[in-house]
């Protein structure tokens, strides 16, 4: 397979994605490919429906109808060999508080069937700057050092398709740029990424495609300029600028300026 | 594209983690096994002996009291908390079968289940001079294990049916202050014949009579044979609504 047609390979496919809570239709019809290599962000103001349409590859809710193929698998089929095949870093770091990091790794590397010795470990820690925490209680550790192990343990695997529930939320611009090096780095191995965020910043410097999400249905797609380009002109869009036309100004003409919850 | 990866694989790594957590969270452990020793000891008199029917009796409450605390705090309140922090969603998203998470915790819970009824065992009866073979002794440790499938069904019902964690606290502690008093008094005759009775088909009053049953194989009545079916029963319906109505996020 050539170069070109290895990074047009699509590695996750979603076609007519709903999915519902209590007759509440939280995503409608959402169809979008996400190729080899790429990072796409899923944009949307709160409650738009990115973190359900994240839920439903990661098989944490369960489609009221479409399909989710990742790789030429069919997800909903095959949950747990599609659950070996992508790495998840959820909203909120989670791991138990009692375990140290050594051993929520030891945990994580075993149920991913991932064999690590004593010294890959310590190698692996002190790439992401924890050597020194090695023995510290998940509890004890800050909120920067708990995202950056999340982070590494959703990598631990060498997935095809790392998932990311606004990843970059809560942290400090150092500790922001530092992810995003290693959202980049882990784009080098060949790894896709799909990421849900809030920051316009984020989506411009990151991805290579973005699609915009709102009341559960998408409404644009493409890469960041193409999307600046494509609406410049709506009018609310216009409104929305304050000058040259930015991807924020885009999102918020698309989707309104009113807060949500 | 990786093949999925073995159940035995998964529950053993998780079984590793989660005694990790019961040893680093000794506190609560050392407190289920002192509380049974204490009472052991502080009963060893006639009178109670007496009261409760002879030293099997006695011993077999103190292991159901120790099997229970471990049972209702040590499982009920680590399912809550872990499922309030997002580490039961964390695990759901690995290629870990739902089972295995709560398996690999079950069996953990009732490795401590078993480690508590043998202290007990072992000092009980020295204490109360009540001699058991190896087949008397093992049977004794599958009835704390049968307990123990009570108590954790239970426990699992509970944290179905309710989603916060200090709910869930509060009503463990409830619980297992209901079913000690309401089980010891019952059982005692002090509130009456009605109370007795219902008492001892209570779980609590069941897995006690089980317990105290069994090592006497020889002389098993149609009574301990009920018991034993209402042990089943209580876990079959516990473990119907704990499964049923469970959910794995607290919201």
């Amino acid at each position: 397979m050539s170069k070109s047609e290895e990074s047009n390979k699509l590695v996750l496919v979603i076609k007519d994605l709903r999915v519902t809570y209590d007759n509440k239709v939280a995503v409608d019809s959402v169809s979008l490919d996400i190729r080899r290599g790429e990072i796409f962000g899923l944009l949307g103001p709160n409650g738009a429906g990115k973190t359900s349409t994240l839920s439903a590859v990661e098989g944490l809710v369960k489609p009221q109808a479409g399909s989710l193929m990742l790789d030429g698998i069919d997800m909903q089929k095959n949950p747990l060999q599609s659950k070996a095949n992508i790495g998840v870093q959820l909203q909120s770091t989670s791991f138990q508080a009692e375990l140290t990091l050594k051993e929520i790794v030891r945990l994580y590397a075993g149920l991913y069937n991932v064999s690590l010795s004593d010294s890959d470990m310590k190698d692996a820690l002190h790439s992401i700057g924890l050597e020194d925490e090695i023995d510290k209680r998940f509890k004890q550790t800050s909120g920067g050092q708990q995202q950056r192990l999340s982070l590494y343990i959703a990598n631990i695997h060498n997935p095809l398709l790392l998932l990311l529930d606004e990843p970059t939320a809560g942290l400090d611009p150092q500790s922001r740029r530092q992810l995003w090096d290693r959202i980049e780095h882990q784009r080098g191995r060949g790894g896709s990424i799909l990421l849900t965020t809030h920051s316009m910043e984020e989506a411009q410097a990151v991805c290579d495609r973005v699609a915009i999400i709102d009341h559960g249905k998408i409404i644009t797609t493409g890469t960041p300029a193409e999307l600046i380009r494509k609406h410049k002109d709506d009018p609310n869009v216009r409104k929305a600028a304050r000058g040259k036309v930015t991807l924020e100004d885009v999102f918020i003409g698309l989707t309104g300026s009113e807060i949500r919850d | 594209m990786i093949d999925s990866i073995s159940p035995k694989q998964c529950l053993k790594s998780l079984m590793r983690a989660n005694f990790t957590v019961l040893i680093r969270t000794r506190r609560s452990l050392l407190i289920s096994i002192l509380f049974p020793i204490f009472l052991l000891v502080t009963w060893d008199n006639k009178g109670t002996l007496k009261a409760f029917g002879g030293g099997m009796f006695v011993l077999a409450i103190v292991m159901t009291i120790g099997i229970m605390s471990l049972s209702l705090f040590g499982y009920a309140l680590a399912v809550a908390r872990d499922r309030e922090r997002g580490v039961l969603q964390r695990l759901r998203v690995t290629p870990a079968p739902t089972w295995t998470i709560m398996v690999s915790r079950i069996l953990v819970q009732e490795l401590s289940n078993l480690s508590i009824a043998t202290v007990v065992l072992i000092i009980g009866s020295i204490l109360y001079h009540e001699h058991f073979n190896l087949l008397e002794y093992t049977l004794v440790l599958l009835a704390s294990l049968l307990g123990g499938a009570v108590f954790l069904s239970a426990s699992q019902a509970v944290v179905a049916l309710i989603k916060s964690a200090d709910t869930v606290n509060a009503v463990v502690r409830f619980v297992y202050i209901a079913f000690m008093l309401f089980g010891l008094l019952g059982l005692s005759g002090v509130l009456g014949n009605t109370v007795k009775a219902i008492a001892r088909w209570s779980p609590f009053g069941t897995v006690i009579r089980v317990t105290e049953g069994i090592p006497h194989i020889g002389t098993w009545t149609s009574s301990s044979s009920l018991a034993l079916l209402t042990c089943v029963g209580y876990i079959i319906v516990f473990s119907y609504i704990g499964i049923k109505w469970f959910n794995w996020e607290s919201r």
